[in-house]
């Protein structure tokens, strides 16, 4: 097959338009849904479904909630079969983290204390783990945390700019949030999205060979889907 | 057209069903003949399962090339409490993008493997510990898995065999470290990802202090395949001490970038030149990384008889690691690169060692003083040093994969490191 054949479709300036496919479906007969699978996953559910697979983490909520309950209801049996999967209740202790971002959107000192009561852990202890973790926001973040990998494939397909591009479009500096709410931007180590450069991740998605030029209508169709 | 893109030469086995949605399915992954490896294997002695494993001669895939029939054999043969089986969905050596791949295309091909596995080492559970930022990937494992449960696959009495498998999910929470083997067991355990002093061995003392086998997400996938058609069969592909297919990805400086899986002993250059497109026109190679951030930097020259094998590419002086072929031409800036990747290190120790803690800061410091046109030549020395101290002197190989990029790149690459410090200027842009 030739090569102008494959590319995207769309016009790009930068020297790399490969041929996309997560987040830039470009000719490829498949669908977004049937890219990401969504089709087939269906709607997971809160409750964390089979407990073989509870304590994987189903969403980056949209909407964050800092004083929902995290471990009642359907969360509460969530945590149960979570429990049920391990010889001690220590190793719940991430899987139940991430509930709790999940729920509330990032992990503050109170929250962190009760998860901590909850799996009868030190309150040191659970902190110690917790700052450990990169995904673990420390203090809220935007509707949108847009993660922008800059590790070496990326770069050298222009990361930076992409990065630089969000910045300036978005009008924040790295690690803030936008005065509306909207988005936080930071750097983020490599996604295991190599060739698909840039790689950028915005809450639990992957969007692949993002340039530069892209990214002003990928934050006009998300502050579209926040309404 | 369908994805992805495949070449001519490809040789399809892991990768079939890459692109094509039904494989998701139980149903789809049927109509290809799923499941019909892990009932012949249950339906073996596990000694049987071990050896064909063995005689396929199948090497790690989550970067040091260990056997794994060999690994398998060193679980204990006598049961005396849980054993335990992990696969690493960790995925996130800087150049590598297979596993993520694997598991959501083929999310039942991993657990095949995994239940298979666990069958030969006596494992009573299997935690498939995913990648925290793999949100889709586990999403689509995790559908499977259900399914696989709703079928009699995975649980009590696996198929009317008797056999008793557990499998569990779990998703980690953003930490390159948590990819090596221990500090995996300890994150899984509920703590920092730390890594463990070894020995003792996993397969001794692992996951919650029990015999643990840790496999890598493509290792395991190739397992079905093997036991379906025999270890010989699997030899037919490859190398003599490197046998069958390999899932490479390519990215960076080439006009077809992604995962190719081929043979391995495929000559280097024929991957980057033929199978994907070439380099950009008008540009010449500067260097490839053959196998993720952590494996020495290789020069052009350096390329030009390399195969793709775990001998071939030790024999031209780096690494086949993960098989993360990072292709740079020539408007790369070496310096930057291997400060970008010097910095992912930084970021990514653990702190448990002094020489790497301090070692990977130092080495980024003085690094990003050269960058800016303000390093000396005895930066290079000093340079080199450190990383003989970072080599072999901690607890895991973070420290000495951090020093690899490094002292491979002053070697190869000295000339853009002295035209930045003698007249500060800069080669490459990229
Ligand atoms: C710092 C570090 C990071 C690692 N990251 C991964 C990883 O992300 N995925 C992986 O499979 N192996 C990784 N490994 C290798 C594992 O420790 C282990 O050797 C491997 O999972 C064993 O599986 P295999 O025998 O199937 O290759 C890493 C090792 C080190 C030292
Ligand atoms: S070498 Fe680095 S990452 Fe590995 S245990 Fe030591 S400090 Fe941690
Ligand atoms: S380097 Fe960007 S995803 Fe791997």
């Amino acid at each position: 097959m030739s090569d102008s054949k494959r590319s995207t479709g769309r016009d790009r300036a930068a020297p790399f338009s490969n041929p996309g496919w997560a987040g830039n479906t470009g000719d490829f007969k498949l669908t977004e849904e049937e890219v990401r699978g969504d089709e087939y996953v269906g709607v997971r559910r809160r409750d964390g479904g089979h407990p073989s697979v509870a304590p994987t983490l189903p969403y980056i909520l949209d909407e964050k909630s800092p004083d929902a309950p995290i471990f009642e209801g359907e969360y509460g049996e969530r945590l149960e079969k979570i429990l049920s999967r391990y010889p001690d209740s220590r190793a719940a202790l991430i899987p139940a983290l991430n509930l709790a971002q999940e729920v509330r959107g990032h992990l503050s000192s109170e929250t962190m204390r009760e998860v901590a009561e909850r799996l009868e852990l030190s309150d040191a202890y659970v902190r110690g783990v917790a700052t450990f973790y990169t995904m673990y926001n420390k203090a809220p973040v935007g509707r949108f945390l847009i993660q922008v990998c800059t590790n070496i494939s990326c770069n050298l397909c222009g990361g930076d700019e992409v990065l630089a591009a969000f910045l300036e479009h978005a009008g924040v500096e790295m690690g803030e949030t936008t005065e509306d709410g909207l988005f936080t931007i930071t750097e983020v180590e490599c996604l295991a999205a190599c060739g698909f450069p840039t790689a950028v991740q915005i809450n639990s998605r992957y969007y692949e060979n993002v340039s530069a030029d892209d990214v002003p209508a990928l934050l006009d169709r998300l502050r579209e889907e926040a309404g | 057209m369908a994805y992805p893109y495949r070449h001519e030469k490809e040789t399809p086995m892991l990768s079939r069903g890459f692109g094509d949605p039904r494989t998701r399915t139980l149903e789809g992954w049927k109509e290809l003949g799923g499941y019909t490896a892990l009932e012949k294997a249950l339906k073996s002695s596990r000694e049987e399962v071990i050896e064909e494993v063995k005689a396929s001669g199948l090497r790690g895939r989550g970067g040091a090339g260990f056997p794994t029939g060999v690994k398998w054999s060193f679980m204990p043969k006598e049961k005396k409490g849980p054993h335990y089986l992990c696969c690493n969905a960790d995925e996130s050596e800087p150049g590598t993008f297979k596993d993520r791949e694997l598991l959501r295309w083929t999310p039942h091909q991993v657990i095949e493997g995994c239940l298979i596995a666990a069958y030969a080492i006596q494992a009573e559970h299997v935690y498939i510990y995913c990648r925290g930022e793999f949100f889709e990937a586990t999403q689509v494992l995790a559908r499977a898995v259900e399914e696989a449960y709703e079928a009699g696959l995975i649980g009590k009495n696996i198929l009317g065999t008797g056999a008793d498998i557990e499998l569990t999910v779990v998703a980690g929470a953003g930490a390159y470290i948590c990819g090596e083997e221990t500090a995996l067991m300890n994150s899984l355990e509920g703590r920092r990802g730390l890594p463990r002093v070894k020995p003792p061995f996993p397969a001794a003392v692992g996951a919650f202090g029990r015999p643990t086998t840790i496999n890598n997400v493509e290792t395991l996938a190739a397992v079905p395949h093997i036991i379906n058609r025999g270890g010989a069969w699997y030899r037919g592909f490859g190398t003599e001490k490197s046998p069958g297919t390999k899932l490479f990805c390519v990215s960076g400086h080439v006009r077809r970038p992604g995962n190719y899986e081929l043979p391995l002993g495929f000559p280097m250059m024929e991957l980057i030149n033929d199978v994907c497109g070439g380099l950009r026109p008008g540009r010449t190679l500067k260097a490839v990384i053959p196998g993720g951030s952590s494996v020495p930097i290789m020069s052009a020259e350096d390329c030009e008889t390399c195969t793709l094998d775990y001998e071939g590419v030790v024999e031209c002086g780096s690494m086949l690691g993960c098989a993360s072929v990072i292709v740079m031409d020539d408007t790369t800036n070496i310096v930057k690169q291997v400060r970008r990747m010097v910095d992912f290190y930084a970021h990514e120790s653990c702190g448990q060692c002094t020489p790497c803690r301090e070692g990977t800061q130092w080495l980024s410091r003085i690094l990003v003083r050269i960058e800016n046109g303000k390093g000396t030549e005895e930066d290079l020395d000093t340079l080199l040093e450190l990383g003989d101290q970072m080599t072999g002197t901690t607890i895991c190989v973070l420290s000495d994969s951090a020093a690899a990029p490094v002292a491979s790149s002053i070697e190869k690459f000295r000339d853009d490191y002295l035209a930045l410090i003698r007249r500060g200027e800069r080669v490459g842009a990229a």
